[in-house]
């Protein structure tokens, strides 16, 4: 790959930029550059990634070795998580289950996704100097990592973790009498409330930086399309996540007040709950997966050396997935006891925003197609996130068809879908990101025989984990059981679930080569150039990293962001700033 | 790129789809049933198992397509020395194409699935349905049947009480003869038309071989599940909703029975209970030796 790396007159003088020096703490801690929050953002969601990793661990063990103690550690868990002999107890499973999702869902996959990739590339590639509101911003991550912390110090409660499902069903999660674990859900209802106060932050920051700081040039359809995607999470973040908050004061309401909202004994009703939490609760599911839609796109037309396939395809169909994100929450509920007119309606809605998920898939398809295809790390994650969503998005018809939905419901079949969609694709897009945006955000690279490694092991230990609770579920595993074994018609299934967890633990072993391949070559990779991997976004015409306050002088774009090997001129991609030389046959679309 | 990156990668694919059905074939499909649906024992899930099956064939089609196409590109378009991308924004006439067709079959499938859903599976009962109320508490099942008269009277959710699980209405006198039983005992091929409600949290009525599944509302009677089971035969019920500490271990045993067993069953048990203001917990501990 050539290092070939176009200057401008402006980029030339960008390493001798000089900013006035800032304290320690107001470099590290609160800091208000959207680069340093991006890498705090990042930390804090590694430091989740491993806690919400290991208590998916032990979800496993408890499925594959029902009622064994937990060797070397299990006498030291607290007595609410193990018996005195160090086994998982069934309430303590539940509290495992509840907490490895919140963790993952708001304190690992949202932050990743929004809080790393939003903050760090939204001004970057728009030409700004930073967010429309920098204090904010900081307010944002430091109200994200209280909620973690929050939510975690549950394990200290003498009742312990949450136990009531991430998606805390009332009136279970009402009423401390029910669930068993009053101080735990109480502390679930705040964290997620300040969780909330600090996405609502992020999101409205994101959107005025896009509406009002993109430098001259930059139209809404020169946008990469990253931006794009966080662009639209944002605008369901704020129109999604106020609901949540909300819903979750209410609860906490209900449980340490006396309200009834969701009580049924007092006239409260459980199935609002449900409401609140699936309208918050679906389009949480695109603002999960648009982002990383995003981030892969980019990554499929720099490493094809190809213009995306339908930009403004590609554009429409996320605004169409946002749009129709928030009127398919029912799907949750086809068999909650509501209407079962409302499950025909939410059904038919259902399948609808299947279609603009198969328009983009066929553009990366496109986009691939002709292609000059690099297979760096990055770019197999990429290729991986392709397939692995495909799969999750059809295993998603199976649910959006109420009579099949009458059998999978609530069994191991939707933990796998959904885990193809969250893990298989946002986590192995945002994998992929990490992977490419590292020089930029850190100055060195990181090791690609490494990355390969943990690419390989990642891809299959994930598949061999994932795949097989399809057939678990269609054999009818219900979610959230501790010990199937007890259920004559689970039996036979043993060996399975042995399997499957022997390969999610090989699945958490893999992550770890991810990790000291990070941290090392934070320190000791090589130093990496501006533009790493000739690519066209602005991003790469500053140095690696770029210094505060980003351009130093503001760019102007004259092109649209993915100008690969267009005919007529002999380097292989045309940067956003730079106007085509004459001989350039730039395609009008 | 050098051919060694891009082979590397193809090798990583190649290993992990095989591993992955390594995965499937691990446990024995012989004696787990794993590689099929579970036995189905109704006559609903005939064409709920139908339409698993033309999704699967459905899905599986687009999957293989789709990724033979992307793997096919992903070989043939790898980099190689002299040869440049194609120069492409795309191809409006494609993109029109490859919405209209999936909108078509989506919406064609809705329309179907709502077929089944409607005019299939939550039809009208039969008037001859054997009616039988299905309470759901704390970490168990109670299950409750007409007495002589066949009728389980008149049920409101704010009668749910420890001592009236199922709301029953204490002034009708059709509830007065009704009695409980801690297994579900229902006839083969008559159509069971259940009754649901829950005294706490929410629970669920979920048995996978008859392909069944509906959450059990505390304040909220559901009354539109019914099935006609097909096979005599033993068969369990699970809670399948997170309910609390005790969930791991809510189920309740279903036993299918011939018509004349089913019959003689009932009458032994209608005669033994008195007619009273409504179920109480302590008949249903007394009728536990079922």
């Amino acid at each position: 790959m050539s290092q070939t790396i176009a200057h401008s007159g402006a980029e030339a003088h960008a390493e001798t930029v000089h900013h006035h020096e800032l304290s320690f703490f107001h470099k590290y801690i609160w800091s208000e550059d959207h680069k340093t929050i991006a890498i705090q953002y990042l930390f804090a969601s590694f430091f989740f990634l491993i806690i919400g990793g290991l208590l998916a661990m032990g979800v496993r063990y408890q499925l594959a070795f029902s009622g064994a103690p937990i060797p070397l550690i299990g006498t030291l868990l607290p007595k609410w998580l193990v018996t005195d002999a160090g086994a998982i107890q069934p309430q303590g499973y539940n509290g495992l289950v509840t907490m490895h999702a919140t963790v993952m869902v708001f304190l690992v996959m949202m932050p990743l996704l929004v809080g790393v990739f939003g903050n760090f590339l939204i001004p970057l590639k728009i030409g700004a100097p930073d967010m429309a509101f920098p204090f904010f911003n900081a307010l944002s991550f430091w109200l994200f990592l209280v909620s973690g912390i929050i939510l975690l110090s549950s394990y200290f409660a003498p009742t312990g973790f949450p136990a009531a499902g991430w998606t805390a069903y009332a009136p279970l999660s009402a009423n401390g009498a029910y669930n068993g674990s009053q101080a735990g859900q109480s502390l679930w209802c705040i964290g997620l409330f300040l969780n909330g106060l600090a996405s609502i932050a992020g999101a409205v920051n994101y959107i005025t930086t896009v509406i009002n700081m993109r430098a001259p040039g930059m139209k809404m359809f020169r946008l990469p399309l990253p931006v794009w995607a966080i662009f639209i999470t944002s605008i369901l973040l704020l129109l999604a996540v106020p609901v949540l908050s909300a819903a979750a004061a209410m609860l906490f309401c209900d449980l340490n007040f006396g309200t009834s909202f969701f009580e049924a004994s007092h006239y409260g009703q459980p199935l609002l709950w449900q409401h609140l939490f699936w309208f918050f609760g679906h389009p949480e599911v695109y603002i999960l997966v648009l982002p990383a839609m995003g981030l892969v796109s980019e990554m499929l037309a720099v490493f094809s050396r190809k213009p995306i396939f339908g930009y403004k395809a590609m554009v429409y169909a996320m605004v169409a997935i946002g749009f129709l994100g928030f009127i398919v929450w029912g799907h949750h509920m086809f068999v909650s006891g509501m209407n079962l007119m409302l499950s025909s309606t939410f059904s038919l809605s259902t399948m609808v925003i299947a279609v603009p998920s198969a328009i983009k898939t066929f553009n990366w398809l496109g986009t691939v197609w002709g292609g000059s295809i690099r297979f760096t790390t990055p770019m197999c994650f990429a290729l991986a996130f392709v397939s692995m969503f495909v799969i999750g998005g059809l295993s998603g018809i199976y649910m959006a068809s109420t009579p099949v939905d009458l059998f999978i419901h609530h069994t191991y079949f939707i933990v796998a879908h959904f885990h193809y969609v969250i893990f298989g694709g946002s986590l192995f897009g945002v994998f992929g990101a990490i992977y490419f945006w590292f020089p930029k955000m850190f100055g060195h690279m990181m090791n690609e025989f490494w990355g390969k490694v943990h690419f390989v092991l990642s891809f299959m230990f994930f598949n061999l984990t994932f795949f097989p609770m399809h057939n678990l579920g269609l054999n009818g595993m219900p979610r959230r059981i501790a010990d199937p074994g007890l259920y004559d018609f689970l039996k036979s299934q043993q060996p399975l679930q042995i399997f499957v967890s022997l390969s999610a633990f090989g699945l958490g072993l893999s992550t770890l080569i991810f990790f000291v391949n990070f941290f090392y070559s934070m320190f000791k990779g090589p130093k990496a150039p501006r533009n790493p991997w000739n690519s066209t976004t602005l991003e790469w015409t500053l140095p690696s990293p770029p210094g505060h306050g980003n351009f130093p002088v503001t760019p102007t774009v004259y092109n649209g962001p993915y100008e690969y090997s267009v005919p007529g001129m002999d380097q292989d991609f045309l940067p956003q700033n730079q106007p085509a030389p004459k001989t350039a046959r730039l395609a009008v679309h | 790129m050098s051919f060694w990156r891009s082979s590397f990668a193809r090798c990583g694919l190649i290993v992990a789809v095989l591993l992955a059905g390594l995965g499937t074939c691990w446990a024995d499909p012989r004696t787990s049933n794993l590689w099929w649906l579970p036995e189905n024992a109704t006559e609903g899930g005939v064409y709920i198992d139908q339409l698993i099956y033309f999704i699967l064939f459905l899905t599986g089609a687009v999957f293989v397509l789709t990724q033979a196409v992307y793997i096919f590109f992903i070989i043939k378009y790898r980099a190689k020395k002299g040869v440049r991308a194609t120069y492409s924004h795309g191809n409006n006439r494609l993109e029109i194409i490859w919405t209209a067709i999936p909108t078509a079959i989506f919406i064609g499938l809705w329309g179907y699935s709502n077929h089944l859903w409607w005019d299939v599976l939550h039809s009208t009962p039969p008037a001859n349905a054997l009616q039988v109320g299905v309470a759901a508490y704390q970490f168990g099942f109670s299950f409750q049947y007409p007495g002589a008269d066949g009728k389980l009277g008149k049920a409101d959710a704010n009668f749910v009480s420890n001592d009236n699980m199922f709301g029953n209405d204490p002034d009708d006198p059709d509830a007065k003869d009704n009695f409980t039983s801690s297994t579900l005992e229902i006839p083969v091929n008559r159509a069971v038309h259940i009754r649901l409600d829950s005294k706490d949290v929410i629970h669920a009525f979920y048995v996978p071989q008859f392909r069944v599944y509906q959450d059990i509302l505390p304040g909220r009677i559901i009354d539109w599940v019914w099935f006609t089971p097909t096979k005599i035969g033993k068969f369990q019920l699970a809670c399948s909703q997170l309910c609390g500490s005790g969930h791991y271990n809510m189920k309740a045993d279903i036993q299918v029975v011939s018509e004349a067993d089913f019959e003689k069953w009932y009458q032994e048990k209608a005669k033994a209970v008195q007619p009273q203001p409504g179920a109480k917990l302590s008949s249903i501990t007394e009728t536990k030796d079922q």
